[in-house]
């Protein structure tokens, strides 16, 4: 009876140490759950950066007072049919806000080349993080 | 894993999107319509000189519609330069944008011309990018008209 008293008390700071990171990773969740949006990325036309299933991270607010700049992916309304978002990298913007939208993958995107260029106001955010799968967990540029 | 991916997924879709058929690439669409211009200035050689109102309505929609079509070369021949052809194709064919910019010069050529000389040096050279594109996939196909 003593014995098995004791190796259930010499148990129990395993178990915490065992917590501390779950717990970590649902603090961590729960702010980025009300930090970003999650999207899941349907097509390929940002291959090789963003594949079909990828779950990502978007900043809704990265554009709040600040512009776009050259070389961020976001995500933009499809000025073609309203109410779908697309997932693009920014080719370029001018000086009325007007934004150049490509796929890092030309061969197979509808991008800017087709509907031309888009208004700054239209897009919705910035795509910063993919956290599924797992394997390619990881900032995305 | 099942219950944490339901928990993760997103709510919303990005579209990292493509009009179809993306990936479907032939010079031949090209072809046609440098075909298309040959034909319209043969007909308007054909046509003559006639100045009555009669004539003078055909040639000039044979004009418009060789004038559309040489657009329509130019735009498909860009498409096949910048969206098909990559930067390891160059280094097999170095001549690749020689080639498409002569070819290219040569549809605007046809558009301010009526001669049917440069209809078919604007075929000769879709008939070299078709070789070429065709090279790149290992494809032997050869190169024909609707109207030999």
């Amino acid at each position: 009876m003593d014995d098995g008293r004791e190796r259930r008390r010499a148990l129990a700071p395993g178990s915490l140490a065992m917590l501390a990171p779950i717990l970590l990773v649902t603090a961590v969740a729960a702010w980025a759950s009300l930090r970003f949006r999650g999207f899941a990325v349907a097509g390929n036309s940002m291959l090789p950066t963003l594949a079909e299933g990828d779950w990502v991270l978007v900043d809704e607010r990265a554009y709040r007072g600040r512009l776009p700049r050259r070389g961020h992916i976001v995500i933009a309304d499809d000025p073609r049919l309203p109410g779908r978002q697309l997932v693009k990298r920014v080719e370029a913007i001018d000086l009325h806000r007007q934004v150049m939208l490509a796929g890092d993958n030309p061969e197979e995107s509808t991008d800017s080349r087709h509907f031309g260029p888009v208004r700054s106001q239209t897009l919705r955010g910035r795509v910063r993080w993919r956290y599924w799968p797992l394997a390619r967990f990881g900032p995305v540029r | 894993m099942n219950l944490l991916t339901r928990l993760l997924a997103p709510r919303s879709v990005a579209f990292a999107h493509c009009d179809g058929p993306c990936g479907v690439y032939d010079p031949a669409s090209a072809r046609i319509a440098a075909e298309a211009v040959l034909s319209m200035e043969k007909k308007i050689a054909g046509l003559g000189d006639g100045q009555d109102a009669a004539t003078v309505n055909t040639r000039t929609r044979f004009i418009a519609i060789k004038e559309q079509q040489a657009e329509i070369v130019k735009k498909e021949l860009d498409i096949l330069w910048h969206d098909y052809f990559k930067p390891e194709h160059l280094e097999k064919f170095p001549n690749l944008h020689d080639t498409f910019w002569k070819a290219a010069k040569l549809a605007s050529k046809n558009k301010t011309e009526q001669d049917p000389a440069n209809g078919e040096a604007l075929m000769g050279a879709i008939e070299e990018i078709h070789k070429i594109f065709w090279a790149t996939k290992n494809r032997d196909v050869a190169f024909y008209r609707a109207n030999p």
